[in-house]
């Protein structure tokens, strides 16, 4: 009997993997309509400062080919039911309106819409693919008799899933949190102040600006970047735990800005500098090219957009006690990481604790849903939450 | 000559209008007697697979040239067709005429027309020279050897013996239990360390499937991947073991921090393993502690942050502060390194116990003060800039975790990476629990300083990575892929012409080649288990001696005649 | 005569390009799916690890009628197979010095490691390259060095 894995990324990939090698068949369930989750989308990772689009996407691709595993994208989770010692679940799937198995990428549909509404799924996934944005969609209907492989389907129908699992692994992973509790950071106030994923993606090598470091507002080349640590984490207002993964992302994003631009001054401000797992500290000590990274500690209590332009970071320098004002031409906010929700339908007593992480003892999971970590974390819990899960069966 | 037929995929006239296909296609019936070219819609779609299924087999096709697009995706239904037509991956090459031509070119139809004829004249002439790597597979034995029996050792040990794997559990002490026999609770549950291993080290005792060998080391490996040869020596002599994989979860020693803030020197100042022992003794006498972190770490001597040396501050500050009537503790640290939600929260409840912490920089360490004893610790408080000067009667250096002395001879033995710290390597983030020789697994300290917790975490996720092997009844050297699908094929060795100069077994990233003794004279053998294909050996090859069958010098040479005409 | 040889060229150059099949051939497909426009005088030979490109290959391609070699690669430290493009790097470094020695010229050897998501410098490097390889005298065809000599026989 087949076990669900509730999470495409790299987590959920990696524990279907992991179970499918051991004889357990598995589904595999993602939100969206790709595989690998939030580190797909990173233009590059730490410590090795490379994509991650090469090893991710050969898992991602054992895991398609593996007759063990079956994958159901762009699917909820509706409902759970505990049946006797297996659980009944509903699956709510809304596959594409263009059929990805079809679509062979000739983008004549992407010529032919007025709206701007198809695009490439996502650029640094591999199966290329088109896709439909429902937004902006009008469904006036002028790319499906293009499509040389009938591949569009504007009347596609959503289809809903029964199956029946052993057990449920969560791999749910992270999203960006709401900033606005957080007023003095000032996010949303000014295009200049975005959050570390925002970030990546306007600098990422196959995004809009293919790599180049300009500012969001004129598109000038900024002179100084700002880094704020624990913005959103670590904080009892918010998000009272550590997001663990910001201190290396931060010192990675700031090591490519200088790789790329080595006249740009990059500053940390930091409360612990948290570069703790293989070679981290290392990485934190790198040169780079240019005037070296300035790590201030100091947690900014104000961050406003000055009428002039540029963005004014106020702060204390703790080390040498002096409050200072500061003047930017981009902000970056790191922290406010949550666990991406895990539907806790039907699981009680609540699957989820209170900062939303999932209780182990309640039920199986791992990655960032479980715990904050980064790739090697997640990866080691997705192989021994996936030795767990089939240890208490002893079928 | 085998019959070749070439397969040019129109793309649903996508390639109408830059690349004259039929024009290509005469030229290629006209230049060569032995071969067949289609013209198909589509080399991806079903129906389309279906058809070239049947017409292979009509034509009795041996080898097929395959012009198509680089969306390697869609392409299972065509690889079925030629696997049932009998066509093996040396009998395949592809030119991409698309994203490689088409695309790029779509300026210049003649140019891109020529190109195109060009890249299907040199896959054609490919893959008359294309030739097969001999594969080479074993049984896989489901035994599995487990090195260290501390908490990732055992967790390991216990998770496979539970899937029915028989477990050899080799150990250096005479008890199990490693680093957790030593400490007195672990974090973050403040658990006496040995609740945690309690149920294990009980598993251990009563399960027949868990062969457990005290005093007993490592001396010989032989083998690969699903059959490993393992010698060991214990107190009753040798024993040869056979296992399919292998989990090394040897653990790591502790930094002794002599020179360091008057160590040996003062009698107070101890280490965080004495104090443990002294909890296990009992209470402590003395009342007011200071915990120094980064005590031989984060250094240029030792430029790492150990992981557990601040939560492990946390645990016994706070004990102080509950068990010792009167206890004050205070942590002088650099950073308190506590990431995630369970350690940042167990770093929040020291601080409401009263833990005191003082943060001072690198080149200005805190000092010892007194003559015969530890009487007081004198800091530049960094977060204030005042000096402070603190009374107290013990100090307790957070020291880093350190390799193994036994890491170096067991990286020999089985013929793995150490990082530049001297604790073993991994070979990629997203497998962490891998190393460069399938079927070898690491975990716990030995792979990087981790706490007990996490370790078994690591022992569990080795055990399911080596479940993955063991659950094979056979292992190919062909299987063993670092890519989806099959390996490339494997370097291999001309044996006439080889001068054993050693160049290939120098140069390969996974140790897979070596010089062997025949008639007298060296000749290098390739371990085909352990190939990847990478083609490092090819290149350093003096002679063309070494070659990958698959991608060999006279394809190549074909490949480059064929280019421009 | 050099002048005349070099005004004379009609033809671009050609170029003979080894790309890894993961970042140096991802990137190159990636151009296909941009449709940026490139010079079509370049014939890619796909390789698994830039490791599997032997010196040797390098001259018969620039022996037999090629005006340069590219060869592309994964980023230092994002090689799959163990930084086996490392030790690559060094080789054909070395190959450089050879062609510089021997008059040819180490610039018609280009080494580019870079990231699968690189399309438009994949465009970039083939255009900059074209350009630079036409402002170069043609090279003479020569029987210069051949491991497998038997195959100059072979024409």
């Amino acid at each position: 009997m087949a076990v669900l894995v509730v999470g495409g990324g790299v987590a959920g990939i990696l524990a279907a993997l992991d179970l499918a090698r051991a004889g357990q068949p598995v589904t595999l369930a993602e939100r969206f309509q790709h595989l690998g989750g939030q580190v797909a989308r990173l233009d590059k990772i730490y410590p090795t400062d490379h994509c991650a689009f090469c090893p991710l996407w050969t898992d991602i691709r054992n895991c398609l080919d593996h007759p063990r595993i079956t994958v159901l994208s762009s699917a909820t989770i509706r409902e759970m039911k505990k049946e006797g010692d297996r659980w009944a679940v509903r699956i709510l799937r809304e596959p594409p309106v263009i059929e990805e198995r079809l679509c062979i990428f000739c983008g004549r549909c992407e010529k032919a819409c007025g709206e701007g509404a198809v695009h490439p799924l996502l650029d640094q996934a591999y199966a290329p693919v088109y896709c439909i944005d429902a937004e902006k969609c009008t469904r006036c209907g002028r790319c499906e008799p293009l499509c040389p492989t009938k591949a569009i389907d504007l009347n596609r129908k959503t289809v809903e899933d029964r199956v029946v699992v052993r057990e449920v692994l969560w791999a749910t992973g992270f999203e960006n949190g709401d900033l606005k509790p957080l007023p003095e950071f000032g996010y949303g106030t000014h295009p200049d102040i975005l959050t570390a994923l925002e970030f990546e993606e306007w600098t990422a090598e196959s995004g809009a600006n293919r790599g180049r470091i300009v500012r969001r507002s004129d598109f000038r080349v900024p002179s100084r970047i700002a880094f704020i640590q624990c913005a959103g984490a670590r904080d009892s207002r918010m998000y009272p735990y550590c997001s663990s993964v910001c201190c290396m992302h931060a010192l990675k994003q700031a090591e490519w800005v200088k790789r790329r631009i080595p006249d740009i001054d990059c500053t940390i401000f930091y409360t612990d500098l948290r570069a703790v797992g293989r070679d981290y500290f290392k990485y934190s000590m790198k040169d780079v090219p240019g005037d070296p990274i300035r790590l201030v500690r100091g947690r900014p209590g104000l961050v406003f957009a000055l009428p002039g332009g540029g963005i004014a970071v106020k702060y204390e320098d703790t080390f040498k006690q002096e409050r200072r004002i500061e003047r930017f031409d981009l902000v970056i906010l790191n922290g406010n990481l949550k666990p991406a929700p895990a539907p806790e339908t039907g699981m009680g007593p609540s699957l989820l604790d209170g900062e939303g992480f999932v209780d182990t003892a309640v039920g199986f999971g791992c990655g960032f849903a479980v715990e904050p970590g980064d790739i090697m974390d997640a990866a080691v819990q997705a192989a021994s939450a996936s030795m767990r899960m089939i240890g208490r069966d002893k079928n | 000559m085998a019959k070749t037929v070439v397969l040019l995929c129109r793309c649903f006239g996508e390639l109408d209008g830059i690349i004259a296909l039929d024009g290509i296609a005469d030229r290629l019936r006209a230049e060569r007697e032995d071969t067949s070219v289609y013209l198909l819609n589509s080399l991806c779609m079903e129906e389309d697979a279906h058809r070239i299924g049947a017409l292979l087999k009509q034509e009795g096709a041996r080898a097929v040239c395959a012009g198509l697009c680089a969306a390697g995706s869609k392409r299972e239904a065509l690889w079925e067709s030629l696997r049932n037509a009998g066509i093996e991956r040396s009998g395949l090459f592809t030119a991409d005429l698309r994203e490689g031509c088409a695309w790029i070119h779509q300026g210049n139809p003649p140019g891109a027309t020529e190109k195109a004829k060009d890249l299907l004249f040199m896959a054609l002439a490919a893959l008359d020279e294309k030739k097969a790597s001999a594969d080479v597979s074993a049984d896989v034995h489901p035994e599995c050897l487990v090195l260290g029996a501390g908490p990732a050792g055992l967790a390991a040990a216990v998770s496979l013996a539970g899937q029915g794997i028989p477990v050899h559990l080799v150990e250096r002490a005479a008890q199990p239990g490693g680093m957790l026999n030593l400490i007195s609770r672990t974090y973050p549950g403040d658990d006496h360390a040995k609740t945690r291993i309690e149920p294990l080290l009980r598993e251990v005792e009563t399960n027949n499937m868990i062969a457990f060998y005290p005093r007993s080391k490592v001396v010989s490996v032989r083998g690969f991947a699903g059959d490993f040869k393992i010698g060991i020596q214990g107190p009753d002599g040798t024993l040869r073991l056979r296992a399919g994989a292998v989990i090394i979860a040897t653990g790591a020693g502790v930094l002794l921090p002599r020179g360091l803030y008057r160590y040996g020197e003062l009698k107070q100042v101890i280490t965080q393993m004495e104090l443990e022992r002294q909890w296990i003794r009992g209470v402590p006498d003395d009342k007011r502690f200071a915990f120094i972190q980064c005590a031989g770490a984060r250094s240029p001597e030792r430029a790492y942050c150990s992981t557990i040396c601040c939560p492990s501050s946390l645990k016994n500050a706070m004990r102080v502060m509950e068990e010792i009537p009167g206890g004050e503790a205070t942590i002088f640290h650099r950073d308190i390194m506590t990431p995630g939600n369970l350690l940042e929260a167990y770093y929040r409840k020291s601080m409401e116990k009263g833990v005191r912490f003082i943060r001072f920089h690198e080149e200005d360490p805190p000092e010892i003060l007194g003559g015969d004893r530890v009487e007081a610790i004198r800091v530049r408080d960094a977060a204030r800039g005042k000096e402070q000067v603190l009374a107290l009667e013990k100090v307790v250096l957070s020291t880093p975790l350190v390799p193994n002395m036994d890491n170096r001879s067991l990286r020999e033995l089985f013929q793995l990476e150490l990082d530049s710290h001297g604790f073993f390597s991994e070979t990629y983030p997203l497998h962490p629990l891998e190393t460069r020789v399938d079927g070898i697994f690491i975990a716990g300290s030995a792979r990087w300083p981790v706490s007990s917790d996490k370790a078994m975490e690591q022992g569990e996720g080795a055990a399911m990575k080596a479940l993955g092997m063991l659950k094979r009844d056979r292992v190919s050297a062909l299987s063993l892929s670092r890519t989806p699908g099959e390996k490339p094929g494997h370097g291999t060795v001309e044996e006439r012409t080889c001068t054993g100069c050693g160049n290939c077994v120098s140069v390969c990233p996974f140790l897979a080649c070596s010089l062997q003794e025949r008639d007298g004279r060296f000749v290098s053998r390739v371990n085909k288990m352990r190939c990847k294909a990478c083609g490092s050996c090819v290149s350093v090859c003096p002679n063309g001696t070494m070659q990958i069958p698959e991608h060999n010098y006279r394809m190549v040479g074909a490949m480059i005649r064929r280019a421009f005409p | 005569m050099e002048e005349e040889k070099r005004k004379n060229r009609t033809e671009l150059p050609k170029i003979l390009v080894f790309a890894c099949r993961w970042c140096g051939g991802i990137g190159a497909g990636r151009a296909g799916w941009k449709r940026l426009e490139i010079p079509a005088s370049f014939r890619i030979i796909p390789v698994e690890c830039a490791a599997l490109v032997e010196p040797d290959a390098v001259f018969r391609a620039l022996s037999s009628g090629m005006d340069g070699v590219a060869v592309l690669g994964c980023h230092v430290g994002g090689c799959r197979y163990n930084e086996a493009n490392h030790a690559a790097l060094k080789r054909l470094d070395l190959v450089k010095v050879l062609l510089d020695t021997t008059g040819i010229g180490g610039e018609r050897l280009l080494l580019a490691f870079g990231t699968a998501h690189e399309d438009h410098q994949f465009a970039g490097i083939i255009r900059r390259f074209t350009d630079f390889l036409g402002k170069q005298p043609p090279l003479e065809p020569w029987t210069g060095f051949a491991k497998n000599a038997d195959l100059r026989s072979e024409g």
